[in-house]
């Protein structure tokens, strides 16, 4: 692949430590296009070796609106087969410019090890310092001993190092769409952590052509319905939750995107900190960044106050457990008192519940949020957010924004991804890769 | 004329910093961007952007805008004494000036691009 | 004019043992004389008291294709090996430290090139060095009688970068009127013959006033859009229009080309040009061709995949800590000098642009324990770096790191240079 593509694939042997590269061929990406219908492809060819699958999508990392995600492919150890997993904020773009389209994780290690994958380099080192740290204090040692503060991590904290059935690889300090107990498939390959950082170069096959393109759609974007909209609390609005912004008003601080993402959907609660303030607060540590909607959703329901909400967010995040998993458990058990979820973690067993045969994370929300797609009807609806999702995880486009965003269509990515990338890609092509995606 | 920032309106996308990227390479890299996202202050939510002119460093920040001119020295208060330009105003030295996407048709790409209208042109200098 | 072509051409052809003449055919960018060309010998001074600017050199080098290139070190001058090269190019820096570091043996040996029939090319400190000057260190130096115009007994005030504007010189100071670009009226003597006019950088520089014999080749003719003012613009003008910006002086059978702007530049291309030319027209004259004296090592197959991969993990690690670096505000005075995190990537970028080039070439020119040497400093520049981010976020002073730093990167940097030129020139050498 010479477009959009750093053209290599990354073998990891944690048992030997070794790496190895193979080149991402034209004839696999014509097949399966990218993201998950390549790590599903990759995932067969290594699956005696119990791999866990790093990829992006075939936009990934351009000028493409929402071209954010990247994904990793697993098998999950709640379900018994092959799932994937989002990671946005500025982590899966960072893992296209690591020099590395797709990172094949094999094996066990011996010792604890994190993988640093920079510039075209893939090293396997030690991670006796950081085994036992939570995920944020692992973020901010890889990041102060490598000397950058910009370096994207999947990380796992002390849930994923025992094993348990609640833990999620989490993105640098934060939440992420790991419903498949995917920490703790790190955790049994004594994987603390994959640190992502590049400074590599994407080039485009029709340049001109494939940034006027991603202009227009970004005007059309611009007028659309999720206009003057913001962060989680429209979401949640959106979802049915009209008092959502009420609500988190007393801690909400400010809304970001992820890459190159046109909606903020990330809402961040300044805890201990006046959330007003606009210069840089002291204190290292003021609050905390929702990106799982569906789990501060569950934590309203229990009726806990958005400040409540957040701090349970970051206990779950700094011991690396998914919290839509805990807030469901908590609310089965009739646990309301926040506090009481905070200290229970460490002993919480249970898994969330997940939709028999999924194969995508219910990260995203399960409706088109602002957009009008035409859906209509339960199992319609079922059938679209399966295809949408299918089609965000194999071109990189962020889950949540595919739902929000018509002008995102199957022919845009399509005409776009044959631009970018001088593919001659059709729509059977793109059915066939969801089908065998979804299979 | 020079690229305001409303660092309040910003969410730190990245988008600007992409399509300069590529105005300068012709391809979809950061190296080369005059306009940066500040976002090492991750934990704290604290993120703005720094933009690189000719003459002056435009560094927006969510409590206001800070143009500093480039090695310029500056007046230091009521003692009238001037005082040395500080290193603040020098970084991205190796980056290449705005030039307001001068050679492309869609005029500055990273106004065109923000989704959430954050960056404009505006008349006058500093 | 694709003078880097033009360059490329010619000695490419040179290695490859065509036989080529002053202004004919593939020579025709060079003015016309009845000799045969041959391949020079440069030596290039890369040590203590150089900035970065010597990187220009490199890359005017690499584009033009002269690879038979050696970096120098001060030991290296000192302990004679001058005395196989035709050329030496030094370029900026601290002009006091670059003549300590080098001594009167230094002074000695370079005095000795020169008369021996070698060019000298000095632009910046490179060409304040063999002024005269009683200033200590420096009057070892003494080889050309030409009067520097920029030197006050009082130091003019700034009206910016108070740092660059002026630094001691001895009792007096140096003063630097106008940083970047200026423009420069030719005075057409051979060889540089053929423009009126053209533009170069000044970061610096001298601006002269010849007292005894020499060849005007350029003068300081006016400002551009681009021409920064560090102090008043009349002070500007009565400093630099009118005088000396390159001229030629004879010393015994060799020459001097002195240029208080950088020519060698790599946004200039007709400086750059006047650059080659002057190699060529005035390098030593009288040797034999014949291949380059250095014996070296190939090292092909996996351990040339090691080496390279060992050095690009390491300067990868490096840059990007240093592209963090960028948006600190912090700088180090070191000496009479100002360095801020960029001129460590400036460094950094000299390798990374070439690592690619040795990660395709089958075989890399170096010995096995200038390899361990490289890698090893490699790793310590590394191990600075992240000290030194981890020292500015603690908000401790670096100013020591910053120091070791420098010096580390300068010397991993000729090192990896020296393996680069190495590997092309036997590559145009093995194509013959």
């Amino acid at each position: 692949m010479d477009y959009l593509s750093s053209n290599k694939i990354l073998i990891v042997d944690l048992e030997t430590g070794a790496t190895s590269e193979e080149e991402l061929d034209d004839d696999l990406v014509s097949k399966r296009i990218g993201g998950a219908g390549i790590t599903s492809s990759l995932y067969e060819t290594y699956k005696d070796s119990d791999p866990v699958i790093l990829g992006a999508g075939l936009l990934t990392g351009t000028l493409f609106p929402a071209s954010a995600l990247s994904v990793i492919s697993a098998k999950s150890p709640r379900t018994g087969y092959l799932t994937h997993s989002p990671f946005t904020l500025k982590a899966g773009m960072e893992l296209k410019y690591t020099g590395f389209d797709y990172v094949v994780i094999r094996g066990k290690s011996q010792k604890p090890v994190f993988l640093w994958l920079h510039d075209g380099i893939a090293d396997v080192q030690d991670a006796s310092e950081l085994w036992g740290k939570d995920v944020w204090d692992t973020t901010d040692h890889i990041r102060k001993t490598m000397g950058d503060d910009l370096i994207q991590t999947l990380v796992i904290g002390p849930a994923g190092e025992e094993g348990s059935d609640l833990a999620q690889v989490c993105v640098n300090y934060w939440a992420n769409g790991d419903c498949w107990q995917f920490g703790k498939v790190f955790g049994s390959k004594n994987l603390k952590a994959v640190a992502l950082r590049g400074m590599g170069l994407l080039e485009i096959s029709d340049a001109e052509g494939f940034v006027d393109q991603c202009f227009e759609i970004f005007q059309a974007i611009k007028g659309s319905a999720l206009s003057g909209k913001r962060g989680v609390e429209d979401i949640l609005i959106a979802m049915g939750e009209s008092d959502a912004r009420e609500w988190l008003a007393p801690v909400t601080h400010r809304h970001s995107a992820c890459y190159n993402t046109p909606y903020p959907t990330n809402t961040f609660l300044y805890l201990s900190v006046d959330p007003a303030t606009l210069t840089e607060p002291p204190e290292p540590e003021p609050g905390f960044m929702i990106t799982d909607i569906g789990a501060l959703l569950a934590l309203k329901k229990l009726g806990l106050s958005a400040a409540d909400a957040g701090h349970v967010l970051k206990a779950c995040a700094r011991r690396g457990v998914d919290p839509a998993a805990v807030a469901e458990i908590a609310g089965k058990a009739g646990q309301k008192d926040p506090k009481a979820i905070e200290q229970s973690l460490a002993s919480m067993q249970g898994a969330a519940t997940v939709p028999e045969g999924a194969k995508f994370s219910s990260w995203a929300p399960a409706q088109p949020i602002f957009g009008d797609f035409g859906i209509s009807g339960e199992a319609a609806l079922k059938d679209w957010w399966v295809r949408r999702q299918a089609v965000a995880y194999l071109f990189g486009i962020h889950p949540i924004f595919a739902n929000m965003s018509p002008e995102l269509s199957e022919e845009a990515l399509l005409e776009m991804a044959n631009k970018g990338a001088g593919l001659e890609l059709s729509q059977e092509a793109l059915d066939q890769a969801i089908a065998d995606v979804c299979s | 004329m020079r690229i305001d920032v409303d660092a309040l309106k910003c969410i730190g996308c990245m988008a600007c910093e992409m399509a300069c990227g590529y105005h300068r390479d012709d391809a979809f890299a950061l190296l080369a961007s005059c306009i940066v996202v500040y976002r090492a202050r991750e934990k704290k939510d604290y993120f703005g952007v720094v933009v690189k002119e000719e003459d002056s460093l435009t560094i927006a920040r969510p409590e206001g805008l800070e143009i500093k001119r480039i090695g310029v020295a500056e007046e230091a208060g009521d003692s009238g004494q001037k005082k040395e330009a500080d290193a603040s105003a020098k970084p991205m030295l190796l980056r290449e000036p705005c030039d307001r996407c001068g050679d492309m048709k869609y005029g500055p790409m990273c106004v065109k691009i923000c989704p959430v209208n954050a960056i404009s042109l505006i008349e006058g200098g500093e | 004019m694709d003078f880097y072509h033009s360059y490329a051409t010619i000695n490419q052809k040179l290695a490859r043992g065509v036989e080529l003449r002053y202004g004919e055919k593939e020579a025709s960018v060079l003015p016309r004389a009845p000799r045969l060309l041959r391949v020079p010998r440069i030596g290039v001074y890369a040590g203590t008291g150089t900035s970065h600017s010597w990187l220009w050199i490199v890359e005017l080098f690499d584009r033009m294709s002269f690879y038979e290139v050696v970096f120098m070190t001060e030991g290296m001058v000192r302990g004679g090996a001058l005395d196989g090269l035709d050329v030496f190019a030094m370029s900026g820096g601290d002009t006091i430290r670059i003549a300590e570091g080098l001594g009167p043996e230094g002074g000695r040996a370079i005095e000795s090139f020169i008369r021996g029939g070698g060019l000298y090319i000095g632009s910046c400190a490179g060409a304040y060095l063999p002024l005269k000057s009683s200033k200590q260190h420096l009057d070892r130096f003494n080889f050309v009688d030409i009067k520097i115009a920029n030197l006050s007994k009082t130091r003019p005030e700034a009206k910016r970068m108070g740092s660059k504007a002026s630094t001691s010189y001895g009792c007096d100071f140096v003063y630097h009127p106008v940083r970047e670009d200026v423009l420069l009226r030719m005075t057409g003597r051979e060889p540089f013959s053929r423009f009126e006019s053209f533009r170069a950088p000044l970061y610096g520089g001298p601006s002269m006033v010849p007292s005894g014999a020499c060849d005007v080749l350029a003068y300081y003719d006016g400002f551009t859009e681009k021409t920064l003012f560090l102090v008043d613009e009349s002070l500007a003008r009565q400093t630099l229009i009118g005088k000396v910006a390159a001229a030629r002086a004879a010393l015994g059978d060799g020459r001097l080309y002195l240029f208080g702007p950088h020519f060698e530049h790599p946004l200039f291309p007709t400086a750059n040009h006047l650059v080659a030319t002057a190699i060529f027209w005035d390098m030593r004259k009288g040797r034999q061709s014949g291949g380059f004296s250095a014996p070296q090592a190939i090292l092909e197959g996996p351990e040339k995949e090691k080496l390279v991969r060992d050095l690009k993990r390491e300067i990868s690690n490096s840059r990007i800590v240093t592209v963090g670096l960028e948006a600190i505000p912090v700088q180090w005075i070191l000496g009479c000098k100002t360095y801020e995190p960029e001129k460590i990537r400036v460094f950094l970028e000299a390798i990374w642009k070439r690592i690619r080039v040795l990660e395709r070439s089958r075989t890399i020119c170096v010995q096995q324990e200038t390899c361990e040497e490289a890698v090893a400093m490699a790793s310590r520049v590394t191990q600075l770096l992240r000290r030194m981010k981890a020292g500015i976020d603690d908000l401790l002073d670096t100013q020591d790191i910053a120091w070791d730093l420098f010096d580390s990167l300068r010397g991993l940097t000729t090192l990896f240079l020296q393996m680069y030129f190495d590997s092309l020139g036997a590559r145009f050498r093995l194509d013959s």
